[in-house]
């Protein structure tokens, strides 16, 4: 899931890849990077949201090289709506893309298995996001602080690991702000209080 | 290089809320039909091209420069920056003098546009976002504005305030430098009569031949073109025409007792 | 008649309609783990980044042999290592070819491979093939970067742990790292952490078995291959003879039938002892 805030935006996941019933991966990093402060949050098949996520990537990559200036957010989301649209038959690729530019601040898009495109204050996706529509809708703020955010984002989180079976391990989060990007994780050893930013 | 230094005068303005392109062009015959055969082109809704020197080569040029735009859009899914426009088409000209094969472009080429200020909505996308608050509203960031760039048939291109090519570009060049551009105070449309006016002045050097000014301008989203390129409409460019022309009689009064005076020419290739 | 000739074609079409099951691809049994050790991966960043230059860059690789006393361990570049699981020609081509390539790359760049190279390369061809391709791979190296442990699936998705395990012996394996592994291993902690993991896949997993082979990969030394480092399953003394007695079976009548009798039919020669191979028959052939 991805949310905005004041300053920014916010991601976060569970880190749980299964082959089946298999965990074939506890600690998974599903908040991946595709330029210095635009991110995408992953679900659906691991090896096709890796293959989009490199492209995109790579293209980033060269846009901020050819044009000196880095990409921004929307730039980022068409790109991969371009990818998720023209191969849906063959992807299987669930894609929140949340990322922070001077000229728009923070930015959340969602791309479901379609392909569409669509811009949000928030999004949630993955198989554990249809138990939290109910809890995202009753909580979510316009504006809240960083910590406020990081609370939504880490107990809405908390509530899809609880109710899905096929979500868990630890909490991670990437907020998003003017200064760069700050990782967190949150161990469920805890109950999920620790050990925060790094 | 002959050919685009013989080419009727063509001048770009680049004014605090929007840029105005204005080019000379020189009737052949009284034959041709007025207003038709034009000279400058939009290339995408916010950037425009008036191109001097050889027609056939401006065409093909404007042609790439369409390719481009579009190219661009269907990529990032939004308009493309002016600067990254002149960049392709400057890497473009310059392939031209490569190559036994080809003989490199007749024209000069003057890119104006005005780079979207607003948010940029990416094309198909579903929904905008938060109504209020943060997601893309960022209120007093400055982004986009007008551009400006003219590229040579060597493929060299910068950015200008004013830029002129053509036959009368040492008098326009003159001209443009009395405007003192770089401040930025001057409004679109005193930039207009001032383009008008330069044009005017260019003519002076092939007097004997009959022209038509042809003037497209683009403005700010709140401006007079609401962000696109458009030829400047009829009765605007009237005005324009008479106030230049009143203007140039003035001067010509003023220049009998006054001595010519010669400014260097700057950029030459 | 010149051309394609599709009648064998026509008759395994023919022979699939009635019920005969495709002929399968030699999938093996396989049990294989890797494993980082010494400082080189820890869980919080932060000890990494006070720790210093990491001393002894060190990664382990170990693996059980299955059916065949085959070759698991596949060399890409003299200090990046595979370890393959899944279909065993596909493992071997894959990466055969990616080896081939990084060799080319290195050269052409005149630097050390990376093992992300051949980690992105491998993934990348994988996806290209949609899952066709049946590799299922440890991946694990040194190179100027620091050390490496990487998944890559046949799918095409890669995860980066500080210890892994794949093939079918993959969840016995794991159940032996995820009780006993504890970060800052030594050397000769991770080889036996890595061996009783092996092990567990060796006998707890029907496809997985007989020994284990090592590979050390170190930094700044050349990488070591531990042929069956571990021999668990070593034929002992059987303690009784099950060979059956002349006379067991039971039979009704008897006929001899001479030498003589039978050089009616066919022709009969002689051997002086057993390693003679006779020659019956010559087929000429130009040399």
């Amino acid at each position: 899931m991805a949310i905005n805030f004041r300053d920014g935006v916010i991601l976060g996941a569970d880190s749980r890849t299964t082959t089946g019933s298999y965990i074939a991966n506890r600690v998974t990093d599903k908040l991946t990077q595709v330029h210095d402060t635009i991110w995408c949050c992953r679900s659906g098949s691991a090896a096709d949201t890796q293959a989009v996520a490199d492209i995109v990537s790579y293209y980033l990559g060269m846009y901020g090289i050819v044009n000196e200036e880095p990409p921004t957010t929307p730039t980022a989301a068409a790109l991969f709506q371009e990818l998720c649209y023209e191969n849906k038959e063959m992807l299987k690729a669930g894609i929140i893309i949340a990322g922070y530019d001077k000229r728009h601040g923070g930015q959340v898009y969602s791309i479901p298995l379609g392909g569409s495109l669509h811009k949000q204050s928030y999004a949630i996706g993955g198989s554990g996001s249809t138990y939290i529509y109910g809890y995202c809708d009753m909580h979510w703020k316009e504006s809240m602080t960083e910590e406020e955010g990081v609370a939504f984002v880490k107990s809405a989180l908390q509530e899809a690991i609880k109710w899905d079976g096929s979500s868990g391990g630890v909490i991670r989060l990437v907020v998003l702000t003017a200064k760069g990007a700050t990782r967190h994780v949150y161990l469920p050893d805890d109950g999920y209080k620790g050990p925060g930013a790094k | 290089m002959k050919a685009v230094e013989n080419g009727g005068t063509a001048i770009g303005i680049r004014c605090k809320d929007g840029v105005v392109l204005a080019v000379e062009k020189i009737t052949t015959s009284k034959l041709l039909k007025p207003g038709a055969n034009k000279r400058t082109a939009t290339v995408d809704r916010n950037i425009g091209i008036v191109s001097a020197g050889l027609v056939p080569d401006g065409r093909h040029f404007i042609s790439r420069a369409r390719d481009e735009a579009s190219s661009w859009r269907n990529i990032y899914k939004g308009p493309i920056p002016t600067s990254a426009l002149a960049n392709r088409l400057g890497g473009y000209v310059q392939a031209y003098t490569l190559y036994s094969s080809v003989r490199p472009f007749g024209v000069t080429a003057i890119i104006g546009g005005w780079d979207p200020e607003s948010e940029l909505l990416v094309d198909g996308q579903v929904g905008t976002g938060p109504k209020s608050g943060s997601g893309g509203k960022v209120e007093g960031v400055k982004a986009g504005g007008p551009a400006l760039y003219m590229i040579e048939p060597s493929g060299l291109y910068w950015g200008y305030h004013g830029a002129a090519t053509g036959k009368g570009r040492q008098a326009a060049k003159a001209e443009l430098e009395k405007l003192d551009l770089s401040a930025g105070n001057l409004s679109l449309y005193d930039g207009v009569k001032e383009a008008a006016r330069i044009i005017f002045i260019a003519h002076e050097d092939s007097k004997d031949k009959d022209f038509e000014l042809e003037m497209t301008w683009v403005s700010s989203l709140d401006g007079p073109t609401k962000g696109r390129h458009e030829e400047v409409p009829t009765g605007l460019l009237e005005d324009a025409k008479k106030a230049a022309m009143r203007s140039r009689e003035r001067e010509v009064e003023d220049d009998e007792d006054r001595p010519k005076s010669h400014d260097g020419e700057r950029m030459e290739e | 008649m010149p051309g394609f000739d599709f009648s064998n074609y026509n008759r395994n079409v023919a022979l699939h309609a009635k019920g005969v099951p495709l002929p399968k691809a030699t999938s093996t049994g396989t049990t294989i783990v890797g494993c980082i050790y010494d400082q080189g991966v820890v869980v919080r960043p932060d000890t990494r980044a006070t720790s210093g230059p990491i001393v002894a860059d060190k990664v382990i690789l170990l693996r059980s042999q299955s059916k065949f006393n085959c070759e698991k361990l596949h060399y890409i570049a003299p200090q990046i290592w595979c370890a393959g699981a899944g279909t065993a020609a596909d493992t071997e081509f894959t990466t055969a070819l990616i080896s081939s390539n990084m060799e080319l790359h290195s050269l052409w760049l005149g630097r050390q491979p990376r093992v992300v190279t051949c980690m992105t390369m491998l993934k990348q061809y994988l996806f290209r093939h949609q899952g066709h391709i049946g590799a299922y791979l440890v991946v694990a190296g040194v190179d100027p970067t620091g050390i490496h442990l990487f998944t890559v699936h046949a799918h095409g998705s890669t995860d980066k742990l500080p210890y892994v395990t794949m093939g079918s012996g993959s969840l016995a394996a794991m159940s032996v790292f995820e009780s006993t592994w504890k970060p800052h291993l030594n050397r000769k902690e991770a080889i036996e952490l890595a061996a009783e993991a092996i092990k567990a896949g060796i006998f707890n997993d029907l496809g997985s078995g007989s020994n284990v082979d090592v590979c050390v990969i170190e930094k700044d030394k050349p990488t070591q291959l531990l042929r069956n480092y571990l021999k668990p399953n070593e034929r002992g003394q059987k303690e009784r003879t099950y060979r059956f007695p002349k006379g067991t079976t039971a039979f009704l009548k008897e006929k001899v039938i001479t030498k003589e009798d039978i050089g009616k039919y066919v022709t009969v020669q002689e051997l002086s002892s057993d390693e003679d191979v006779a020659v019956v028959e010559k087929m000429d052939i130009d040399t």
